[in-house]
């Protein structure tokens, strides 16, 4: 009888020991250095296509063809929040705060299931570059990764990638006018189509917290640090005499032609003018142009990038703070007859006294499209 | 006495400036859709003679502007830039009437603080209060605000420029700041235009209405004050043995005993609210703050058992002197003109009386017709238990603030 009570007692304390084991586990799942996955950005970043009926179709006919097949992914209500009318207002809804601070339109990833998440991915990499780390899908998919750390880390639930918004403003078509808007926290990226020409890819807003690594599964996103380092690499690479003419003398907390700041390019421009540079110069500028150009797919980015080189003469390169690129409040700009660029460097908001890249791509003639 | 003098002004401020500073958090996903720098805040108080400004600067684009490290984590440490930072604000404050004449700057207290709004999360600031006096004969609704601190180097910087109270339009400092402008880069032509500001004009009328509107609220709104004259007013229509309260003595015995308990907390702080707003007397607010809801303890005590039967006349004027004082703390905070101030008392006063008339105008035919019944027993003590645990949890609370 006693035997029988010891044997009891100890398979009782072996329960409690491999219950608290059990509890720990799950307790030390999370480590904040290496981020975390959300059943969203796993399935984005799933690389193979379930999509066989667009795959003979090319250029925006095949762009059509991929958001016509995510639409029939949707139920019908998805639909009637997904597309909506082409118009000034819903164009223009975009920020670089999250949805949560400043509402977008469109459909949330977050209310996706698997099989309409593969349907966009489909999508997306048709209108982006695929295959190169940290540039074009890989850059999106990183930004969506530190989106989803920002919530493991005191931002809460209006951060991460279910608050990334979808929508088609206008029907898609190859005639008609329609703009794919794809914009969330840190990530802006229009795509305006009219009759069956790209027309605009701008205003493309850019930015990740934090700017340090992280990974995500067995990837390590560091989605906008090579833009960075090339301007640190071009700033470098000027003389001192030019370094002192592209020096602007005003300090930039953020960015000037942020959302909301439409079509207000300065009349002057400011800065050192490409065309006075040697061609190897003026190449460390066209490569820094390259990293935003280059996020869309090959065909799309070609034809942009042609105009751009055919402009570099007359584009002007400015900076504020330092050279290196990596303090608070260190800023770029790019400013050509077409292109715009800018990059701020500025002070964290979720992770506190570390700097943070902002930036944003504008072209202009070619924002929304014209429209 | 200086000392709790100083601790009332900035007790009395520090609720304010709370209050403020919701009120702009909520204002600021519309006011800056897209900001992600905290911007300056400019709050002006628009008096006959002069306007008063209370100017928020993020001590991070401060830093920026000015490179002084003040946006330290030890926010106290930015007070020995004190000096710079005055003659700073002097350089980059200017105000001229519509004759070009400047206006006469000073820089009063300057403060740092910690604040907080969704967007940009917790940072720090620097709250300083200007006094902007205009020439001799200008008048204070119309003027051009040349105002660039910190946007002076840092491009990216906004200054939302607000009115937080104009007694003659009668805004007062409790409602929402009315945006008037902001201060920014006009990135195209890369210049910075200083604020064109031209009032709408007020008048005495409008500021003595808002007055009495002010008043009414501060009774329908101020649970603390209600609950003191309800359950005084409980056992003024019984009579009374010298332990115990009897039957109910009658509708004229009633209607007489309670419009002289009125009128006596009338009179009681009629005169205090004359006397605190005037500035001729002034206590601290947290003493009476926590005398009131002794007052609603006593009260309710003499509801149960009659403490001071009789003697309701003299406890009521006694404990309105209280009240009045906790009125006149509302009146003293806007900071008016004689003239003006004459004005908001009667005004507010008038707004007191009315709201307060309202309420007796209900409850009176309703103690009468109740207060004849056996049962108005346990409406006394009900309600004067209730009133005694509220009491004894705004003492604690009031104590403990």
């Amino acid at each position: 009888m006693k035997a029988l009570t010891k044997a009891g007692s100890s398979l009782a304390l072996l329960a409690l020991f491999t219950l608290s084991c059990s509890s720990s586990e799950e307790s030390s799942e999370v480590t904040p250095d290496t981020g975390a996955t959300s059943s969203v950005t796993e399935a984005l970043a799933v690389t193979t296509s379930a999509n066989t009926s667009c795959s003979s179709a090319s250029g925006v006919a095949k762009v059509v063809c991929l958001a016509e097949a995510f639409k029939t992914t949707l139920s019908s209500s998805q639909v009637s929040t997904m597309q909506l009318t082409y118009n000034q207002t819903n164009t223009r809804k975009w920020s670089n705060l999250p949805a949560g601070m400043s509402a977008r339109v469109g459909i949330d990833l977050g209310s996706l299931n698997d099989t309409q998440l593969a349907a966009f991915r489909d999508l997306m990499v048709a209108v982006l570059e695929v295959g190169t780390s940290n540039e074009g899908y890989d850059e999106m998919l990183g930004n969506l990764v530190a989106d989803d750390y920002l919530t493991t880390v005191g931002g809460g639930s209006d951060y991460g990638a279910g608050n990334y918004y979808l929508s088609f403003l206008g029907t898609p078509s190859t005639t008609g006018l329609w703009e794919i808007l794809f914009t969330g926290h840190h990530y802006t990226q229009p795509y305006t189509f009219n009759a069956g020409q790209l027309t605009g890819v701008t205003p493309a807003f850019r930015g990740v917290e934090p700017a340090s690594a992280i990974t995500a599964g067995s990837t390590t996103y560091q989605p906008f640090e090579q833009e960075r380092q090339l301007f640190a690499t071009m700033l470098g690479g000027f003389s001192s005499a030019e370094q002192a003419s592209a020096k602007l003398s005003a300090t930039y907390s953020d960015l000037l032609l942020g959302p909301g700041q439409d079509g207000k390019f300065p009349a002057t421009k400011s800065g050192l003018k490409v065309g006075s540079l040697t061609s190897d110069k003026q190449a460390l500028v066209l490569n820094a142009i390259k990293l935003y150009v280059n996020d869309l797919d090959a065909t799309s980015a070609s034809s942009i990038l042609t105009k751009y080189t055919s402009e570099l003469a007359d584009t002007y390169v400015a900076y504020s703070g330092t050279t290196a690129v990596s303090t608070k409040n260190d800023y770029v700009r790019i400013d050509g007859p077409s292109v715009w660029i800018e990059f701020s460097y500025q002070g964290g908001v979720i992770i506190r006294d570390t700097p943070h890249p902002h930036s944003v791509w504008r072209d202009h003639s070619s924002d929304y499209g014209g429209n | 006495m200086m000392n709790s003098l100083l601790r009332t002004i900035s007790f009395t401020k520090k609720r304010l400036m709370f209050a403020i500073q919701i009120i702009l958090a909520a204002l600021l996903p519309f006011t800056a859709p897209a900001h992600p720098m905290p911007n300056s805040v400019v709050l002006l108080t628009v008096h006959e003679n002069r306007i008063d400004a209370e100017i928020q600067i993020p001590l991070s684009e401060l830093e920026a502007a000015t490179g002084l490290p003040v946006n330290d984590p030890e926010i106290g440490s930015a007070q020995r830039f004190e000096q710079q930072l005055r003659a700073y604000l002097l350089t980059h404050t200017r105000l001229q009437s519509p004759n070009d004449q400047y206006w006469r700057v000073e820089v009063g207290t300057l403060s740092f603080t910690k604040t907080q709004n969704t967007i940009n999360g917790t940072y720090r600031e620097l709250v300083a209060h200007l006094r902007l006096v205009p020439p001799a004969g200008a008048d204070t609704r119309r003027f051009t605000l040349h105002y660039d601190a910190v946007l002076h180097q840092v491009a990216t910087h906004k200054i939302l420029v607000s009115i937080s109270q104009d007694w003659e339009t009668g805004q007062l400092a409790e409602e929402n700041p009315e945006q008037v402008g902001v201060i920014e880069l006009d990135i195209v032509n890369n210049r910075i235009l200083p604020l064109a500001v031209s009032l709408q004009p007020g008048n005495a009328w409008t500021g003595f209405s808002s007055m009495v509107k002010l008043g009414m609220q501060h009774i329908a709104e101020g649970t603390d004050h209600l609950l003191f004259l309800l359950v005084l007013l409980l056992p003024a229509p019984l009579l009374f043995s010298r332990r115990r309260w009897e039957s109910f003595g009658g509708v004229r015995y009633s209607l007489m005993h309670l419009l002289r308990i009125v009128t006596a907390f009338t009179v009681g702080h009629s005169l205090t609210l004359l006397l605190g707003a005037m500035g001729w007397v002034h206590l601290p607010i947290q003493p009476v703050e926590i005398l009131i809801a002794v007052s609603i303890l006593v009260s309710a005590l003499h509801a149960w058992r009659p403490v001071f039967p009789g003697k309701e006349i003299w406890v009521a004027a006694g404990f309105g002197l209280v009240h009045g004082l906790a009125f006149a703390d509302t009146l003293a905070n806007l900071s008016l003109s004689t003239g003006r101030m004459v004005l908001s008392i009667l005004g507010f006063n008038a707004g007191i009386e009315l709201m307060q008339l309202l309420i007796i105008a209900v409850t009176i035919p309703a103690l009468i017709a109740l207060s004849r019944r056996p049962a108005y027993r346990l409406i006394r003590v009900g309600g004067a238990l209730l009133a005694s645990v509220a009491a004894i949890f705004w003492i604690i609370e009031r104590a403990a603030m």
